[in-house]
């Protein structure tokens, strides 16, 4: 019995020693810039995702159920004929307002959309990271869709992020308020070049701005186009604080991003090609791309 | 009393339905509800109670598991939850007879505890791969919150987990 014991402790050591040697290699290796994910991983993400996807469905049925109990409960027996009819009709006029509302997002995403000289992909965000210190989005699309790693993500109103890993119809988007992500900026009214940077508060910073460069409150920051991932000219946010007091040799200044990310349900995935590569079922804004030049989109 | 391959592929494959399902609502179903800042750390709840109550030489890989499933939801990936994870349960093994379980509070006490620890481990390695160390504090305080709603939970959630794997079956004195 005290050999099988001592058997068993030296699997055990044994094991821990090659799990701990592998973790440590894979946390080595590991980017969170972009990631190939595995294919198991892409398995448990084709399934979950539908799921996490089907919740927001779910929710808008609760909220109708509910607005209907609601108003029931209240009605007397002499009109509750009467009162079920309006019930229903009200409950047609929300189901109308919130296709109205989406239209209207859409057209207004479709118009913004036009303005920038690339192929773009609609998806609609359905989860985000469950891990705190990251700031990730999952959106519906994927691979089969025509996006790639790194493609970036925007919305009417601005800069969302890239593409972090995908699988065939899923991806995981590194929002810029995540501190892996990091844009090369310009403000629009003096030039002046800086880098924005997530922090751990999920916040927005303008960094490597020198003391003497001109910088004011409310002032427009986009991207510069510079790196890789991102085209010129997409607004990131305004200026909301300017801090020039510390010592060093640059200012410290926040953004307010101009996405509303706790808003956030649908955004416009950039991908390289032209408009006609893609399926129509998959590009619902990808038709009548003009193709202005970088400056003109800025202005 | 060892758990043959038979009860540990049932005991982890019904934990880990359990955790997708609680990845699920963590990223999907608290953002319905505008709840944007607070996602539990069902995975770690999940470890240490596989740390505190499985004796089994093929712990390390059923943490590597679960870790692996988890990194599905995160970009955090499964390296770093793995090494906290076998870290933690190594530390365990010496002190496995100092824990008590005997009431819902120790309970709380004990998994807050190691909690604290994996967020500290945790929050290292993120800060040593950030090459940042300025936002330690900040990180970890981001855990907190959740850290104590889910040491207020383990009771519960460990009684589920007991059921999975069959635990009050092998070990005596063990309520919650």
């Amino acid at each position: 019995m005290q050999n099988l014991n001592i058997e068993s402790s030296r699997w055990t050591t044994f094991n821990n020693f090659i799990v701990i040697a592998v973790s440590l290699y894979g946390f080595a290796v590991q980017s969170y810039r972009e990631e190939e994910i595995s294919f198991f991983q892409k398995v448990i993400i084709e399934l979950t995702a539908p799921l996490q996807s089907g919740t927001s469905s779910v929710q808008v049925s609760v909220t109708d159920a509910f607005d209907h109990y609601v108003k029931i409960v209240n009605t007397s027996r002499e009109n509750a004929l009467l009162k079920k009819k309006i019930s229903s009709l009200n409950s047609t006029i929300f189901d109308l307002k919130e296709v109205q509302q989406e239209n209207e997002r859409l057209k207004q995403l479709l118009e913004f959309g036009e303005v920038i000289p690339k192929k773009k992909v609609l998806a609609q965000v359905i989860s985000m990271d469950s891990a705190n210190e990251f700031k990730v989005l999952r959106i519906n699309k994927g691979e089969a869709h025509g996006l790639k790693l790194m493609s970036p993500v925007i919305t009417m109103t601005g800069l969302v992020g890239y593409v972090y890993r995908l699988s065939a119809n899923y991806s995981d988007i590194l929002t810029i308020l995540d501190q892996n992500n990091r844009v090369d900026a310009i403000v629009t009214r003096t030039r002046t070049h800086g880098i924005v940077e997530g922090d751990a508060k999920h916040e927005l910073k303008f960094k490597y701005v020198a003391r003497t460069d001109d910088v004011e409150l409310e002032d427009i920051v986009i991207t510069a186009g510079l790196g890789e991932i991102y085209p010129k000219g997409i607004k990131i946010g305004t200026i909301s604080s300017i801090d020039k007091k510390n010592s060093g040799i640059t200012q410290k200044i926040s953004i307010e991003p101009s996405v509303d990310f706790h808003k956030l349900e649908e955004v416009l995935v950039l991908i390289e090609g032209e408009a006609g590569d893609v399926a129509k079922k998959d590009l619902p804004l990808g038709d009548g791309i003009s193709e202005k030049s970088s400056e003109e989109e800025i202005k | 009393m060892k758990y043959s391959i038979q009860e540990i592929s049932l005991g982890l494959l019904k934990t880990i339905l359990l955790l997708l399902v609680l990845e699920i609502v963590t990223t999907a179903v608290l953002p319905m509800f505008d709840i944007t800042s607070f996602k539990p750390n069902f995975n770690i709840l999940i470890v240490l109670f596989l740390a505190f109550k499985l004796n089994t030489p093929l712990l390390a890989f059923i943490i590597l598991i679960v870790q692996y499933v988890h990194s599905a939801f995160s970009i955090e990936g499964w390296a770093m939850g793995t090494f906290t994870g076998v870290f933690i349960s190594v530390l365990v093994q010496y002190i496995k007879d100092q824990l008590n379980f005997s009431s819902a509070a120790s309970t709380i006490i004990v998994v807050q505890i190691f909690q604290l620890i994996w967020i500290v481990i945790g929050t290292v390695m993120l800060c040593f791969k950030m090459e940042d160390f300025s936002s330690f504090l900040t990180l970890m305080w981001h855990h907190v919150p959740e850290s104590i709603f889910l040491s207020i939970l383990s009771p519960f959630f460990f009684r589920l987990l007991d059921g999975f794997w069959h635990v009050n079956r092998r070990s005596s004195g063990v309520a919650y």
